[in-house]
């Protein structure tokens, strides 16, 4: 056990229980306590007290809570080798019952595993160069990057080095491991906002600058952003910041977070309550007395937002190389499909697989010569499609019911065969991005979606039904956070109820007019006539 | 840890009543079933007449395991 840190707030004592909990052991501990106790002794042996602390370790109990443990493995930026590929997939077949999530955060997520497995897992994981600690529990979570870095013909410069000096910065880094909260990092020098920088705690995008006659390309800065059951956008600070200077950066913003974040309730210690406290110009000034001067903000190189997708062959940087985004519904695949991806990985790029925010994943460095014969590889044509229809190819979901003990519905499979239903009644070449979430927390990034379903439990004659309550108009083009409709929709009508409405703004709509942008152009009370006229009984 | 304790959660429900109002129910429970039953029950109880219910749901759980889980219930201002 590492010699513990003397942290000036461990004597308030006002602080909420788990903050004692971390100031006993600190989160990272736990790591040592999995591999030399409990993968040996069990179970029945884990300390109540270590439960919360297994969250460093990057594991928590799913659901029913009978033993088994998720566990989140860390992609930093969103970039793995074939190699690690392979390892995931094998520590899925032998462990996880043969199940490989892509989550949101452009992580791999496991199910089923039992605590006598964790040793190995981490043995495994490190020997292919990756990790599950810190990507759950109070620390710097997975960093979330732009998954083309370095052959994007959309970045303004490649921010691999960037995460990974980022990654080895904060990774086990015990200064860091006991925040208020959890925190989440994003970099993306893609000017289409890959990364989703306002809704991450800490983000950067793209911005140039003249200084001293020199044109600079770096970085604005954001700070305060997240999701959950109250919704923040992260508010920009007036700062540019060199590439050299973003881990000096992420550094002072995060010792602010730690050092004067809220401790007192865990319900009011994310970064976003900070902000919205201070605002960004006292933000800016505390983190000027941290890290030294900065360069007052350029010009934002951002230009929209792709919602994170990248489907189809695409011209690289490179002359002659491509890249193809392929679609995995819902982000979830078994062992054999992730080890035929590094397969095609292999064969036909590089060696390296990208993995999205939007639970989907790229092949990268395809040479032009063989693109055509990748196309028709039957992983392509019958699974991991390069133009999947417009809902399955949109959509997606938190884990639900499945394995999450606050989800109130099933959500996984349910959205899987809502979007496959919609493909097959409604012809919509837009992309109209459908998430579902299974309780008001927010792991299926429900707030930003064009249409967001939300999970809820309706008694019927029947007995309980599941239904979803519906928002609409979520983007991060120009932010904004969707709107709850007055509708609760039981399960047997949710698809011919979307089609009905999909079918309404598809004849009403200019044209290419993103459906977010329809609701901003038609308002929200003309969605609820909308819905009032389709639920209006024959 | 040991075997597996039933959990118990706190349920927010809504009722929407056939005369338009929404109320929102907060009950402990092990089960989403029990939920329901509890919140008829405390439905009853809150009222003389029994409601006329329109639609009940349940639209978020909580562990008890912490001190201090709890809703905040958004209703009418005051004039």
């Amino acid at each position: 056990m590492a010699e513990r840190k003397q942290w000036k707030w461990a004597a308030d004592p006002s602080l909420n229980k788990m903050e004692f909990t971390k100031l006993e052991k600190d989160g990272l501990d736990v790591i040592e306590t999995i591999v030399n106790t409990y993968s040996k002794e069990g179970f029945a042996s884990i300390e109540s007290s270590d439960m919360d602390r297994f969250k460093w370790a990057g594991v928590y109990q799913q659901r029913p809570k009978d033993g088994h443990f998720m566990m989140r493995v860390r992609i930093p930026g969103g970039i793995l080798s074939s190699e690690q590929a392979r390892v995931l997939a094998n520590i899925a077949a032998d462990y996880g019952r043969d199940l490989v999530d892509v989550t949101t955060r452009q992580a791999v997520q496991f199910h089923w595993l039992t605590v006598e497995s964790l040793a190995d897992i981490f043995e495994r994981l490190a020997s292919a160069g990756l990790s599950s600690f810190e990507s759950c529990g109070d620390c710097p979570r997975q960093i979330m990057g732009n998954p083309l870095a370095g052959i994007d013909p959309h970045e303004v410069l490649d921010t691999r080095p960037i995460v990974a000096e980022l990654e080895k910065f904060f990774l086990l880094n015990r200064d860091f491991s006991n925040l208020p909260r959890k925190y989440k990092i994003s970099v993306s020098a893609n000017i289409h906002n890959a990364a989703h920088a306002q809704i991450n705690d800490l983000a950067f995008t793209p911005a140039k600058k003249v200084i001293a006659g020199e044109e600079v390309i770096g970085f604005h800065v954001w700070v305060g952003g997240g999701l959950s059951a109250k919704p923040f956008l992260a508010k920009q600070l007036d700062v540019f910041v060199r590439p050299e200077d973003v881990v000096k950066v992420a550094a002072g913003v995060t010792t602010l977070y730690r050092d004067f974040g809220y401790r007192q309730k865990r319900t009011h210690a994310r970064l976003k309550f900070l902000v919205a406290d201070w605002g960004p110009e006292k933000f800016k000034e505390q983190l000027l007395e941290l890290v030294g001067e900065l360069e007052p903000g350029g010009i934002d190189l951002t230009a929209g937002w792709n919602g994170g997708y990248f489907y189809g062959i695409h011209e690289q940087r490179q002359a002659g190389l491509n890249y193809a985004g392929l679609s995995v519904p819902v982000g979830r695949m078994n062992a054999r499909e992730l080890n035929e991806l590094a397969r095609l990985a292999d064969e036909y790029g590089d060696g390296t697989i990208g993995t999205c925010n939007t639970q989907n994943v790229l092949i990268r460095n395809i040479p032009e010569a063989k693109v055509a014969a990748f196309r028709n590889e039957p992983m392509i044509v019958n699974r991991f499609k390069l133009q999947p229809n417009t809902f399955v190819g949109y959509a997606v979901s938190c884990t639900g019911t499945e394995y999450c003990n606050l989800a109130i519905v099933e959500t996984k499979e349910r959205m899987r065969s809502l979007a496959q239903y919609l493909d097959d009644t409604v012809v919509l070449e837009t992309p109209l991005r459908i998430h579902m979430i299974g309780c008001p927390n927010s792991c299926g990034q429900r707030q930003i979606a064009d249409i967001g379903l939300q999970g809820a439990l309706v008694k019927t004659a029947d007995g309980m039904v599941e239904a979803f309550d519906i928002f609409v108009g979520g983007t991060l083009e120009e932010p904004q956070f969707n709107r709850k409709l007055n509708a609760r929709i039981t399960v047997d009508r949710l698809g011919p109820f979307l089609a009905q409405l999909i079918t309404l703004y598809k004849v009403d709509r200019q044209e290419d007019e993103p459906y977010w942008r329809y609701v901003e152009r038609v308002g929200l009370s003309h969605i609820q006539a909308q819905v009032d006229s389709i639920l209006q009984p024959a | 840890m040991g075997e597996e304790q039933a959990e118990s959660y706190l349920y927010k429900l809504e009722a929407v009543l056939e005369e338009g109002r929404l109320l929102t129910i907060v009950v402990i429970a092990q089960t989403d079933e029990r939920a329901f039953t509890s919140a008829e029950n405390n439905l009853l109880r809150h009222t003389i007449a029994p409601p006329r219910i329109k639609e009940l749901s349940l639209v978020e759980k909580k562990p008890l395991g912490r001190q201090g889980v709890g809703y905040v219930v958004e209703t009418s201002t005051f004039a």
